[in-house]
């Protein structure tokens, strides 16, 4: 392909040159071509008028040329050589200097080229007729000479140019085929090559530049993506080492009705925790096909935390963690269970990072055309280099957190999905050891700006709720 | 044979003390890296059962750690990390073996029992003294060909002197090779167990070193 570009440009250059080079070369032909025309009709005619001078009228009328003039002499009687004839005013040849001459008078002064020569004609004393006439062999070989002249100098001029264009051509390919060669060598496992763009500061090196950007977005996605299968199956993989282990233990020989019983409370804990890992992952794959069309209706929000709150209270009792919630009722239009999915995921995160004795408050509140959703914490906080990625999928943060706290790490995820599938946004603010602050603003449905009191109240003893699965979490 | 479990999954980690437990194993299990390292540092275990992804220090960490101290404990790499890059890390950072989740006890433990052979520089499965034979995989004891019934402690006596016959065991190390954190019996069992043993096996088998120990002659 390379190769064939080099070609491909040289031969359109050498198209060009030749075209150049043959208008130029005709133009100069054509110039030689007059130019020795016109020498040998001034020297013709200035033969002429010698001759035409040369006519006397002797004393009984007759015509007589008078050769003696030396100018005229070199008139000889040869087959290239110059000749003239001379005639009356009636058209009567008087004198030739070749027998061959045709008698006929040419009538009129003209200059002409018969049978390649040239005669120029001119009027003589007492009206005579003078022709002089020259071969045009010798302008003919100037011509000649000059035409091989050109073709010999295009010639050469040609070959330079297309040598120095094939140099030249394959000097401004080589980044190109530096390029490709490092492009051919990239592969999975070797994603970090990149092109060399120190010796390349013009269009290409623009090419490699962006090329390398390219690269760069591939090797990230591709990470990312080796990183999310790598994670994905390490989150299936550990509830079902636990889950075959305990079956084994159980089955290896007769168990305590006991130890079947704390054995199967195992099992299903585990298989409860591959069920949160596949549904999450299911939410998010779909959510990525768009084949999810959230359901749209009037949502109070106020409602959905309040549910939301219910559900998280048993896990918050058992950690010994208070939940307050205040804020005004606002509506948005949205998906109830998404919603609720949302905000569960948040307050479970939040109980999760709190120390024992914290408080997570979740507050709502009007804020223009939004309507905004706090959820913040008085644990430990995210790390602010973690801070940036907490929304990944199966990013964890801090491995101070023990495994026990549950979850795949998939909650926070899908909780920005679902703000986003809303048309709203999700953000994290956050300094070590000052707790985590999530906020979340969503389009209000109708302008829900009259500021209640707000039921603020602190959450004792909520009902026991059966969605105890934890989906959310942080690190 | 005294092993440490270190996995943060609290119920795996409760699967694998039991089975440990049953196989003969006095297990400690601690779910982080850091409590992993003292630990270690503490006790000279016959094998280190680790998952990789533990919190606070990371498995690599702990194997860098340790083998950077000089401890020759035999490693066990324990993960649901299986790609290849994953393994060579874990191996190249001191792991000695190398088992993905999920997996079958029998294997866990059969790896474990290796693990243990290779330590020890006796890699024949079956161990013959005499006409005592030891077969760990089994844990079955036979004198003569005859099979002999040993409590557990008393087996776990036994191996650890066989596999180490020829040097003199002390009692600290026996003690502290045969029981766990958990057990609090602070009697000298050992003597008792070890006259057990006399008394099944012969009593030519073990020798004591002047109150210092015990050692079985290779």
């Amino acid at each position: 392909m390379l190769r064939s570009l080099r070609a491909k440009l040289l031969a359109w250059y050498a198209l060009v040159l030749v075209a150049v080079l043959a208008t130029f070369a005709a133009l100069a032909v054509w110039t030689v071509w007059q130019s020795g025309l016109r020498d040998l009709d001034t020297r013709l005619t200035a033969t002429a008028s010698l001759l035409a001078r040369a006519i006397n009228l002797d004393s009984a009328g007759q015509y007589e040329v008078n050769l003696t003039d030396p100018d005229l002499a070199a008139f000889t009687v040869s087959d290239d050589g110059p000749y003239y004839a001379v005639w009356t005013s009636a058209g009567v040849l008087i004198d030739r200097s070749d027998p061959r001459i045709d008698p006929t008078p040419p009538g009129a002064p003209q200059i002409r080229s018969p049978g390649g020569n040239r005669e120029v004609i001119v009027a003589g004393d007492h009206g005579a007729l003078v022709l002089v006439g020259d071969s045009l062999v010798q302008v003919r070989s100037d011509l000649w000479r000059a035409i091989l002249g050109f073709a010999a100098a295009a010639g050469v001029a040609l070959a330079l140019a297309l040598g120095g264009g094939w140099f030249l051509v394959g000097r401004a390919l080589a980044p190109v085929e530096r390029i490709a060669e490092t492009a051919e060598a990239m592969s999975e496992s070797n994603l970090g090559l990149r092109i060399d763009v120190t010796r390349t500061e013009d269009e290409l090196g623009a090419v490699a530049t962006s090329l390398n950007r390219a690269f760069d977005r591939l090797q990230e996605a591709f990470e990312r993506q080796t990183r999310f299968t790598a994670d994905a199956s390490h989150e299936l993989r550990t509830p079902l080492a636990s889950l075959m282990a305990e079956l084994e233990w159980t089955l290896a020989r007769p168990r305590a009705s006991g130890e079947y019983r704390s054995s199967l409370a195992i099992c299903m804990r585990a298989a409860q925790r591959m069920r949160g890992v596949v549904e999450g992952l299911l939410t998010l794959a779909r959510a990525d096909a768009g084949a999810i069309e959230p359901q749209r209706e009037p949502v109070n929000l106020a409602s959905v935390v309040e549910d939301a709150v219910s559900g998280v209270g048993s896990i918050a009792i058992e950690r010994g963690i208070a939940i307050r919630v205040d804020g005004v009722p606002a509506i948005v239009n949205g998906d109830p269970n998404r919603l609720r999915e949302l905000i569960s995921n948040l307050l479970i995160n939040a109980v999760q990072y709190s120390f024992p004795g914290g408080t997570v408050t979740c507050s709502l509140s009007a804020l223009g055309p939004m309507t905004r959703l706090v959820v913040s914490d008085t644990g430990a906080g995210v790390d602010s280099d973690d801070l940036p990625h907490i929304f990944e999928r199966f990013y964890r943060a801090n491995k101070v957190r023990s495994r026990a706290s549950g979850g795949a790490g998939l909650g926070l995820a899908i909780s920005k999905w679902i703000a986003e599938s809303h048309g709203g946004h999700i953000r994290c603010e956050s300094s070590k050891g000052h707790g985590a602050r999530f906020t979340v603003e969503l389009p209000a449905l109708v302008g829900s700006a009259n500021q209640v009191s707000g039921n603020d109240r602190k959450l004792r003893s909520p009902e026991p709720s059966d969605d105890a699965v934890p989906t959310a979490e942080r690190s | 044979m005294r092993i440490l479990l270190v996995e943060d999954e609290p119920d795996l980690a409760a699967t694998l003390r039991k089975t440990l437990a049953e196989s003969g194993f006095s297990v400690d299990v601690t779910a982080d890296g850091e409590e992993a390292l003292w630990r270690a540092e503490g006790t000279a275990y016959d094998v280190i059962v680790l998952d990789l992804m533990i919190p606070i220090v990371d498995g690599w960490e702990v194997m860098r750690r340790i083998r950077a101290r000089g401890d020759r404990s035999p490693v066990l790499v324990l993960t649901a990390r299986d790609a290849t890059i994953d393994k060579v890390r874990a191996l190249d950072s001191g792991a000695d073996d190398y088992l993905t989740k999920p997996f079958t006890l029998d294997e866990l433990l059969a790896r474990i029992r290796a693990l243990i052979r290779r330590a020890a520089a006796s890699p024949a499965p079956v161990i013959r003294l005499g006409d005592v034979e030891i077969e760990s995989s089994a844990r079955r004891v036979t004198r003569a060909g005859a099979a002999v019934d040993l409590a557990p402690k008393e087996y776990a006596l036994l191996e650890f002197l066989a596999l180490h016959r020829g040097t003199l065991v002390t009692r600290s190390v026996l003690y502290e090779h045969i029981y766990d954190d958990r057990d609090d019996s602070m009697s000298n069992l050992v003597e008792v167990y070890v006259s057990t043993l006399r008394r099944k096996l012969g009593h030519g088998l073990i020798r004591t070193c002047r109150g210092s120990g015990y050692i079985i002659d290779a």
